[in-house]
């Protein structure tokens, strides 16, 4: 079980799903990817779209108006 | 992994406007809260632009704004937050709970406060381009990536005129797709004027969504007449579906009552059928669902579960009385006769060292009245082995004295 992280901080929407997505294809399951933001749109499309696909969202508040998103691949 | 177990007062599922009001309230009165948020805490409302009927913002607010005030006043009350969505619900014993992925939450009460989310038009393609492929439900996040684009607005309600109307900011032309006969909307009068005249928009009415096409993105929404059945192609790079909401209540199917449209049903104190389980905002069945009324809802609702633990703890060690014999006295402290017979249960509690007497003003809660079965005040109930023995509502010296022989 390996844990990534994905840096997409500064970035606003829709580029950190568009990363997430590509990422999350080279994981395999079991693996956690940690996915860093700081734009609240990421927090609406990112934890919906890996729950859609099956996947357990887990969210932190690091700072104000800074998160990191923790998706573990289920399937 | 084993689930790990967590214990608070109170859980509050959904923290939108109705969850973090209900913190606030829960939090000022010092219980140990918890409110768990799916995604970025403040709901619903974070989506929307500009909000200018909430009261206390003359100039308005964005929704964004506004909710991260919410927040802010409900960790100054030492509400815990967990960003994770629940999984399931167990509301058959005293203790409730609440389960995410990892642990499993124990509470004495819980409030539902899930709201509500977007309404898909469930057209052809749809699902394929849904978040970042073309089709997105909240302006504010996607406006900037639309910059001198072509888009498309379905529906014709507040949310879907207003939010067109900020896009056009943003977009060089913004169709708005409306199902009604020309000239008619769902909004407001004042945005329906603005939008009509903004030059960046345009109608095309009595119109629904037939079909969303692109090829790994939208790039046209397919439009249907409604009277003629023309199909109306319109190539756009976005396209904002604003077509109401649907209730987030899939995991309380069976476990709380609904209506048909899935909306909690309640009481005016909140009340779902199960005791110490409340329901507060969008997720309500209600009239109005704005942040103002989601606001009264969460005070209610906060208010509520505090008022139902310390009767239960009120209940459970004192009128019980561990099964010895207990005397309670419910009335209402604004009534001049329930209070004369003060002295009289005074009297009493004297003469009768052995009984636990406990005087019940029902003035700001009738919980505990509800509990006893009383309905007619004032009232003693004789309680001895954890059951009511009698009960009375005709108070004088005598009958005080029978009522525990």
């Amino acid at each position: 079980m390996k844990e990534y992280r994905l840096d997409c901080l500064g970035e606003a929407c829709p580029i950190p799903l568009m990363k997430t997505e590509k990422k999350m294809m080279d994981l395999q399951v079991g693996d956690m990817l940690i996915v860093m933001i700081d734009h609240s749109c990421a927090m609406k499309n990112v934890p919906e779209w890996a729950r859609t696909q099956g996947h357990n969202v887990d969210i932190e508040e690091v700072d104000d108006g800074e998160w990191e998103i923790f998706i573990e691949k289920v399937k | 992994m084993e689930k790990k177990t967590e214990q608070y007062d109170v859980v509050i599922i959904g923290g939108g406007a109705a969850g973090l009001t209900a913190g606030i309230y829960c939090g000022r009165a010092r219980l140990k809260t918890l409110i768990i948020e799916k995604s970025l805490m403040g709901g619903l409302a974070t989506y929307t632009n500009e909000i200018e009927n909430y009261p206390g913002f003359p100039d308005g607010s964005s929704g964004l704004e506004l909710m991260e005030l919410f927040h802010k006043q409900a960790k100054k009350f030492n509400v815990n937050f967990k960003m994770t969505d629940v999984k399931s619900v167990d509301f058959t014993s005293e203790v409730k709970v609440v389960e995410t992925f990892r642990v499993r939450y124990e509470a004495k009460a819980v409030i539902v406060t899930s709201g509500g989310k977007p309404r898909l038009t469930n057209a052809k393609g749809e699902a394929e381009f849904l978040y970042d492929k073309g089709i997105s439900f909240c302006a504010t996040c996607d406006a900037a990536a639309n910059t001198d684009k072509e888009i498309m607005v379905i529906g014709s309600g507040d949310a879907a005129i207003e939010e067109g109307i900020f896009l056009t900011k943003f977009a060089k032309k913004v169709h708005v797709s409306v199902m009604h006969d020309t000239g008619k909307m769902d909004c407001n009068e004042i945005a329906k004027a603005d939008a009509m005249q903004n030059p960046k928009m345009s109608f095309i009415w009595n119109t629904v969504v037939e079909e969303f096409n692109g090829n790994g993105h939208l790039d046209t929404v397919v439009l249907r007449n409604l009277k003629t059945n023309e199909l109306i192609p319109v190539p756009v790079d976005t396209c904002f579906i604003f077509i109401g909401y649907l209730p987030n209540t899939e995991i309380f199917k069976d476990v709380l009552p609904m209506t048909k449209a899935g909306y909690l049903v309640t009481n005016e104190k909140m009340e779902t059928s199960i005791p110490g389980v409340f329901a507060a905002g969008d997720v309500r069945d209600k009239f109005l669902k704005q942040v103002a009324t989601a606001v009264g809802d969460g005070a209610i609702a906060g208010y509520a579960a505090e008022k139902y633990i310390a009767e239960s703890e009120m209940f459970e060690m004192q009128i019980l009385n561990h099964g010895r014999p207990s005397l309670a006295y419910v009335y209402n402290a604004i009534d001049a006769t329930s209070r004369a017979y003060l002295s009289v249960i005074e009297g009493f509690e004297h003469e009768h060292p052995d009984i636990k007497v406990s005087r019940i003003d029902v003035y700001k809660s009738d919980g505990l009245a509800r509990r006893l079965g009383v309905s007619k005040l004032p009232s003693l109930v004789y309680i001895n082995n954890n059951k009511i023995i009698r009960k009375i509502d005709d108070i004088n010296d005598l009958s005080i004295q029978q009522i525990v022989e």
